[in-house]
């Protein structure tokens, strides 16, 4: 079953690349292949990725904060990528009051991740932030369910 | 390098890489207001829903079918939300595990792309659910419906045609919460009953009705959806931890389940 999902995804990640939006720019591309990359990591635990993203440029010493709305009894694992230079990018989820939720979280130079399970359905914020010496870079959010 | 999918795994994830970070400031207010908002990720699909659902205890999905809906509609905003209802409608098969009902469905939401002039590429797609839904496949079906859905949205993005992209998702979740409800109905628990909590996804497609064209936000049965959605945003704020009541959750079902006879219905003049 592992290896079969291993396959899936690996198909999967080409054909969602083949369908990027035409203004997207090079580095946003670069930065969705990265966040892809990581994510299909948690395929193999039986997360299914989300065939949707948000991807965008953001600047030295910012953050985008991206809604979203999750349910209750599901675990998510949120995959972020940057393109090439970005330095210490972290991925953080707050509930809909903005409190931060504990998460499980997973940081490379220019991969991120943060994990956890929803206990209300509702909306949350995920916040990416990169560190504050990075120039602006374009960075990419996906996440996977199950 | 850039298909390394599959070799890291999230086993390898949890011994190397995870780490306990420091717990950041909270957002301000501010931020919250301006935080981006996309139908790509801001809008949860189908199966989203109906996989929270399943953990408390296998629904009853065969039970939440509906009879075949028209696939002729004249009206392009009725079509747009009939789509994304048949497209919850494919989620909730492969979640019944049903091939036949795939394929049925698979079937009528192509027709119903293409009467919206969606790509070729788009219709192409049917075939592949037929032979995934043949050969049950049931992880890649959903992977393909999500596809399709995701696909009908950019082709109506490159035909200017933005303004029916909401009615696609929006369709699709009135019909989603129309079948959780009714299972939720049917064997009431409040694991499966706190998945129907979604007040600010409802004030966000509000948002994103009440920005279309005036013409198209001014047709009959853009209208009646708008105004059931200011009543159903009532309906799915619940107190308590977020856990409806029977009672609620009865309320909420008659509501959709009604604004879901509203975009079904066919007119005689269509």
């Amino acid at each position: 079953m592992r290896s079969w999902r291993t396959i899936l995804i690996s198909v999967l990640i080409p054909l969602a690349l083949g369908s990027v939006r035409a203004d997207e720019s090079d580095s946003e591309v670069e930065a969705r292949k990265m966040a892809l990359d990581l994510a299909g990591a948690f395929a193999n635990d039986g997360f299914k990725l989300r065939d949707g993203h948000w991807s965008g440029p953001i600047k030295q010493g910012e953050n985008a904060i991206v809604a979203v709305n999750l349910y209750a009894g599901n675990q998510y694992w949120f995959s972020v990528g940057a393109s090439e230079g970005a330095k210490n990018v972290t991925l953080h989820i707050y509930d809909e009051t903005g409190k931060p939720v504990p998460t499980d979280d997973y940081d490379e130079t220019d991969q991120a991740a943060a994990g956890f399970s929803p206990t209300v359905s509702g909306q949350y914020f995920v916040g990416i932030n990169p560190a504050a010496e990075t120039a602006a870079k374009s960075f990419c959010l996906v996440y996977s369910y199950k | 390098m850039l298909f390394r999918v599959g070799l890291v795994s999230a086993t390898f994830l949890a011994s190397a890489g995870l780490i306990l970070a420091a717990e950041p400031a909270a957002l301000t207010l501010e931020q919250m207001a301006g935080a981006i908002k996309t139908d790509t990720v801001t809008i949860p699909t189908p199966g989203e829903l109906f996989a929270a659902l399943s953990k408390p205890g296998k629904p009853n999905w065969a039970e939440q079918y509906r009879p075949p809906i028209p696939t002729t509609y004249s009206n392009r905003a009725q079509i747009a939300l009939n789509l994304g209802g048949l497209i919850a409608d494919g989620f909730i098969a492969v979640e019944a595990q049903d091939s036949q009902q795939v394929k049925n469905t698979g079937t009528d939401i192509i027709k119903l792309a293409k009467s919206l002039g969606v790509s070729e590429h788009v219709l192409s797609r049917g075939k592949s659910i037929n032979e995934f839904a043949e050969n049950g496949q049931w992880d890649a079906l959903q992977e393909e419906l999500e596809a399709t859905q995701n696909e009908v949205k950019a082709s109506m993005q490159s035909n200017s045609d933005q303004d029916f992209i909401i009615l696609v998702s929006l369709g699709g979740w009135i019909r989603g919460t129309q079948v959780v409800s009714g299972s939720v109905l049917a064997d009431y628990n409040e694991a499966s009953a706190k998945t129907l909590r979604q007040p600010a996804l409802v004030t966000f497609m509000q948002k994103k009705v009440d920005a279309m064209a005036p013409e198209l936000r001014n047709e009959p049965l853009v209208q009646t959806v708008s105004n059931q959605l200011s009543e159903i945003q009532k309906l799915v704020t619940f107190a308590d931890g977020g856990v409806p009541t029977i009672d609620e959750v009865r309320k909420l079902n008659e509501a959709v389940g009604k604004l879901i006879d509203e975009i079904q219905k066919k007119n005689d003049t269509q």
